[in-house]
């Protein structure tokens, strides 16, 4: 078995390749998007406020599968053709944006109103209360919450099989119909548990670097 | 010289006119003390003379420069900039101290110094290290707001506000969320400072202080200043009736 085990790994780890990829560009495209449409759900642009509204709702209103389907097979119809990985990209980016943006406006309103009113008193202009009073706090308000939608996108990364990319789920599905062996089962939940733990006390430690000043 | 000219404000929250055509005038080194019964305005006219509520109108001069005209068909402010650079002239205090929580208190009374006023860090360290000592919080320079008292959260927000040398202090119920037994050490830092010659306009419940320290007092009543005196002439010998019933209400 620890044979077989060995003979399997760089399948496998071709297939946690696509699956890093997919998430690391999802973290690092999604997160900033987020928080740029938190800005603007808390603003006080009517039209702005109103469009990220129906784009929240309209994104987390229906499933990830469809969204990936739609920007792989529906737009093509209309002229639009991404390759699979772009399509995957776009629609993971688009729709974790959409709850990151959820979780920072949160944030944002829970800084209680005093915190601006002093920074205006002290002359501060909104940029400045953004980026020296308000986000450092928001940040920790949120990585809670963030750490939570991280560890999921670990294990929404294998959605992409319905696009036929070779991440780490497809690669197991195959190698389980091509020896009829479960083992590769077992692997690849060893490598999503490591991938989430590893997260998981990453985040752990920035949240008590952040909460150093209430305790 | 005056350091205050506010006149005719006036202000409504929706339906609702809070100040109905109020005159204060603050001169250097005068120590106002606002008194009235709650919901009187008292803390809307201070909130508006550094423009956290704006007015629909009146004038509004502070240290020599308006923030606010009266233009006949409502207030006109100065730009962006004008009115940041003017309200900074004035420091804050407020009820919930609104110290920044994620900022040690060093930090908290350096921020403003030199990410605003791009004054020398190093300087505005030392400085603020005189500061501290003058509220009596050198040990604490180091500390986050959350694990000092209500009092001394206070003192630092003072503080904070002085660091940024302003022309005046105004003071929003500096002492009312605070247990009876820390408000006596918040007074006496405001007191140290009056007898600094520093320019206060102190909104407060605490008859004590505005009959020692206070060299004028205005009563402020349903929207209107109601009575404007020293303090003899408001607490001794009042005349005005609304006047009269508040300070028989406190007294019981």
């Amino acid at each position: 078995m620890l044979d077989y085990i060995i003979s399997i790994i760089p399948q496998m780890l071709a297939g946690c390749q696509v699956t890093a990829q997919v998430f690391f560009l999802t973290i690092i495209l999604s997160i900033p998007l987020g928080l740029l449409l938190a800005f603007g759900r808390v603003s006080n642009l009517s039209l702005v406020k109103h469009f990220i509204a129906f784009y929240v709702w309209v994104m987390r209103g229906t499933p990830l599968m469809l969204q990936l389907l739609f920007f792989y097979f529906a737009l093509p119809s209309v002229g639009i053709r991404f390759d699979d990985f772009t399509a995957a990209m776009i629609a993971f980016v688009l729709n974790y944006a959409a709850y990151f943006c959820e979780i920072f406006r949160a944030g944002i309103q829970a800084i209680p109103k005093g915190q601006y009113e002093a920074a205006h008193t002290l002359g501060m202009s909104y940029v400045q209360t953004m980026r020296r009073i308000v986000l450092p706090q928001v940040f920790r308000i949120v990585l809670p919450p963030v750490s939570n939608e991280t560890i999921t996108l670990v294990k929404d990364t294998s959605l992409v099989y319905v696009l036929a990319m070779n991440d780490l789920m497809r690669t197991t599905r195959n190698l389980v119909q091509r020896d009829f062996d479960i083992t590769p089962f077992l692997v690849a939940g060893v490598f999503y548990l490591l991938a989430t733990l590893v997260l998981t006390v990453l985040f752990e430690n920035l949240e008590k670097h952040f909460s150093r000043y209430d305790q | 010289m005056k350091k205050i000219e506010a006149r005719n404000i006036y202000k409504r929250f929706q339906n609702l006119e809070v100040l109905k055509g109020i005159d204060l005038e603050v001169s250097e080194g005068e120590v106002v003390a606002v008194i009235g019964p709650s919901g009187g305005g008292k803390s809307t006219l201070l909130r508006c003379l550094n423009k956290l509520e704006t007015i629909e109108q009146g004038t509004i001069i502070i240290d020599g420069e308006t923030l606010a005209k009266d233009t006949g068909k409502g207030a006109e402010y100065a730009s962006t900039e004008d009115a940041r650079r003017i309200a900074c002239k004035m420091g804050m205090v407020f009820q919930q101290f609104n110290l920044f929580p994620h900022m040690t208190v060093l930090e908290n009374l350096i921020e403003a110094p030199v990410q605003v006023q791009k004054r020398n860090k190093a300087e505005v360290i030392k400085e603020a290290e005189i500061l501290l000592e003058k509220v009596g919080l050198s040990d604490k320079r180091d500390v986050y707001p959350r694990k000092l008292s209500g009092g001394q959260q206070q003192r630092v927000a003072i503080a904070r506000a002085l660091a940024m040398k302003p022309a005046i202090m105004l003071f929003d119920e500096p002492t009312s969320s605070l247990d009876p037994e820390l408000t006596g050490e918040v007074l006496r830092t405001m007191r140290e400072l009056a007898e600094e010659k520093m320019t206060m306009v102190v909104v407060t419940h605490e008859m004590g202080f505005a009959r020692e320290v206070a060299t004028k007092v205005v009563f402020m009543a349903d929207g209107y200043v109601q009575a404007c005196g020293t303090p003899e002439e408001i607490f001794e010998n009042p005349t005005n009736e609304r006047l009269k019933h508040f300070l028989n209400v406190i007294k019981k």
